[in-house]
């Protein structure tokens, strides 16, 4: 069994429905031809999508409540206080996906950068909600390539008390080898994505990927 | 000649909501059609007017024979030019495109209805947009020739008004309206208009059903001729479709196999939870409509067959997904549908838009339709229907019949809607089966017969717009 199949039976990594407008969408924003105002707006697509498929994962409770036809009807609510924390700069590519959504939700920011003596991802700023710990964290951040930064992050999350369990990892395109790793290492935490690419080059590159989500998105290519 | 280029040869009237036009099979009846012929000044057009004025029919059209004058040689228009030209013989006219056009208008299609330019003497390139019309008016000096015409009209009308009071009426309205002189406009008459009348259009009156004497003024033929017209009508609006509807598929098992309900996860039952408490205060009402709209159009466009399409990526790979739909036409049934047309704007660029205002009637609940207005190339783009919610489906029926008018294959069309009842999408399903119904949130519980979802959100549109009583 590939990388790519044992990573996509996963039950703890949770892939959109594979359909062709999702296909197409990703057809967009991993052509190399596409122009930025659609490589935004398609990825803030796609993000949406995401977003919801995630809040999917949170709890509910029963709530009883009154149609305006004075009928009562046995619904649901939403349980338990969520945030978002970004991982700077191509996760805060996210934020306005989740704010749309959850108006005025929390969120925290991470900046994680490699180490280049030790070749480690080395965490240089966070900035979290003071009670995040009793609260499921969205994590965002659009490509899952080694994982070693989203790794790190989870670290933070960990050390800050957030419960392993709610944490979703969102994000577009991940890395078989990337996502098995963290869901290995972090045997509780779920990860929710759009694709499940084939791997990753020498230089962690994700294939067949999209090239540099961030400077696609925030315009910065050379 | 017949008129001043200035003149309109199709006229579309509408006094109130057209009903239903279709059987509750969804099939089209063909409208009325009334030929009216005579001599020219004979009262054709007021008589035409009349007719309209007295039925209780919303929307007819009056089409003159005007429109179709075929276009002339070079030396048939040189002589046009000279008023030389005899537009008073049948031969003036192309029958061809005159009864294509009556055709589609009869089978309730949109019609592109040609028109004709006196100023050059020759089809204009503009033609007029007509639809939705119950009733036709055909009316000209040759209205009653041709034969393929005649076969398709429902009753055959001959104005047979004196031969002196037509002549005064000409020349009168030909010098005051039109500034001609009276002499040549006696010549003309001499020349063309009597010659014509007499060996082509006075035979005519032979295919008449009915002939009323003295035009207008015969008040009593023109009476005992709309209540003939007015009983044939009735009979064809004497099917109500919503009971007809409710009668057929509401105790019926199952869904409709053309339906799809989006996944109820946990974010979608508390959406639906908080739009069906009556508590809900209106923006929250507006925030969670909109997010469940969203999502729901996902789930149609996500019904839509894609080609493939490989491209390449930056890092150099290959990678093989679909191309986006070409050409995407999202239709909102007003008022209620019109809140989902943001949702589309944010996911589908640029998507075109076509408005469609159906109301229930205030006693009988029959939907009427108001007012429709779709892109001139709908019939070559995906469409999206949408509205917010389904109960017999006779609105939406309506909805669907008018993209079919308009040259929409069925295949093409996702009917969405947030809340639907087992029974509607099903009557929708037996009349329309390659129509896909994508929809948030199915209601089985259907109480009554004033098919009100009692475990809804109420009214709609009354809750997001704000206008409850």
């Amino acid at each position: 069994m590939s990388l790519s199949e044992q990573a996509s039976g996963h039950p703890r990594l949770h892939q959109l429905p594979q359909t062709h407008q999702l296909k197409a969408l990703m057809t967009i924003i991993r052509d190399r031809a596409t122009k930025r105002g659609d490589f935004v707006f398609y990825s803030d697509r796609v993000i949406r999508l995401l977003v919801e498929e995630g809040l999917n994962y949170l709890p509910v409770v029963a709530k009883e409540v009154t149609t305006p036809m004075e009928v009562p009807f046995q619904g649901v609510a939403f349980e338990g206080r969520i945030c978002g924390v970004s991982i700077m700069r191509a996760g805060e590519s996210m934020e306005q996906g989740l704010r749309d959504v959850c108006t005025s939700v929390r969120i925290g920011k991470v900046l994680i950068q490699r180490d280049e003596r030790t070749a480690q991802p080395k965490l240089y700023y966070s900035k979290l909600p003071r009670d995040i710990s009793d609260r499921w964290v969205l994590l965002l951040d659009p490509m899952l390539a080694t994982g070693g930064s989203a790794s790190k992050c989870v670290e933070v999350l960990l050390e800050a008390g957030v419960r392993e369990e709610r944490i979703l990892f969102i994000n577009l395109i991940c890395a078989p080898e990337g996502a098995l790793a963290m869901l290995n290492k972090f045997s509780k935490m779920q990860i929710v994505t759009a694709e499940i690419d084939e791997g990753i080059d020498d230089r962690k590159f994700i294939l067949p990927g999209l090239g540099d989500f961030g400077d696609r998105y925030f315009g910065t290519e050379d | 000649m017949a008129a001043s280029n200035t003149r309109t040869s199709t006229l579309m009237l509408r006094s109130a909501g057209r009903p239903p036009w279709y059987t509750p099979d969804g099939q089209n009846l063909p409208a009325y059609m009334i030929g009216i012929a005579g001599a020219s000044a004979s009262g054709k057009t007021s008589v035409a007017r009349r007719i309209v004025e007295s039925m209780d029919v919303p929307w007819v059209v009056i089409v003159s024979m005007d429109s179709f004058y075929r276009q002339l040689t070079p030396e048939e228009s040189r002589q046009a030019f000279l008023n030389n030209h005899d537009f008073d013989h049948p031969s003036s006219y192309d029958y061809g495109t005159a009864l294509a056009a009556l055709e589609h208008l009869k089978q309730g299609l949109a019609t592109q209805v040609s028109q004709y330019d006196f100023s050059t003497h020759s089809p204009s390139s503009e033609s007029q947009y007509v639809y939705g019309a119950s009733v036709i008016i055909v009316e000209g000096i040759f209205a009653l020739y041709d034969p393929k015409l005649l076969a398709m009209m429902d009753v055959k009308i001959f104005v047979d008004t004196d031969s002196d009071v037509c002549l005064a009426r000409r020349i009168r309205r030909d010098v005051a309206e039109r500034g001609r002189d009276p002499l040549g406009v006696l010549q003309q008459y001499d020349r063309f208009v009597k010659p014509a009348f007499d060996g082509f259009v006075r035979p005519t009156m032979n295919n008449a059903d009915i002939i009323i004497p003295r035009g207008l003024d015969n008040e009593v033929a023109i009476g005992l001729m709309i209540q003939h017209v007015q009983r044939r009508l009735d009979a064809h609006n004497a099917v109500l479709m919503r009971p007809a509807l409710v009668r057929r598929f509401r105790d019926l098992p199952g869904a409709a196999d053309s339906l799809l309900v989006l996944p109820q996860s946990n974010q979608v039952r508390a959406m639906r939870t908080i739009l069906c408490d009556r508590t809900t205060p209106r923006a929250d009402f507006i925030f969670y409509a909109d997010r469940l709209s969203r999502l729901v159009i996902e789930h149609g466009l996500a019904q839509l067959a894609l080609a493939e399409k490989a491209v390449e990526t930056p890092t150099g790979c290959a990678y093989r997904g679909h191309a986006i739909a070409p050409a995407v036409t999202g239709v909102t049934v007003l008022r209620a549908g019109g809140v989902m047309e943001k949702a589309l704007h944010s996911v589908v660029r640029p998507a075109h838009y076509g408005k469609i205002l159906i109301v229930a009637d205030p006693t009988s609940h029959e939907p009427r339709l108001h007012y429709a207005r779709l892109p001139p190339a709908i019939a070559q783009h995906q469409v999206l229907l949408m509205d917010a919610t389904i109960t017999s489906g006779a609105s939406a029926m309506m909805a669907i019949r008018i993209c079919l008018d308009h040259g929409v294959p069925e295949q093409n069309i996702v009917f969405i809607s947030l809340l639907a009842t087992l029974q509607g999408p099903r009557a929708i399903h037996a009349a329309f089966p390659a129509v896909k119904i994508v929809v948030a949130i199915l209601d089985p519980h259907v109480a009554g017969d004033d098919l009100l979802i009692r475990t809804g959100y109420g009214i709609f549109g009354d809750r997001y717009f704000g206008t409850e009583e």
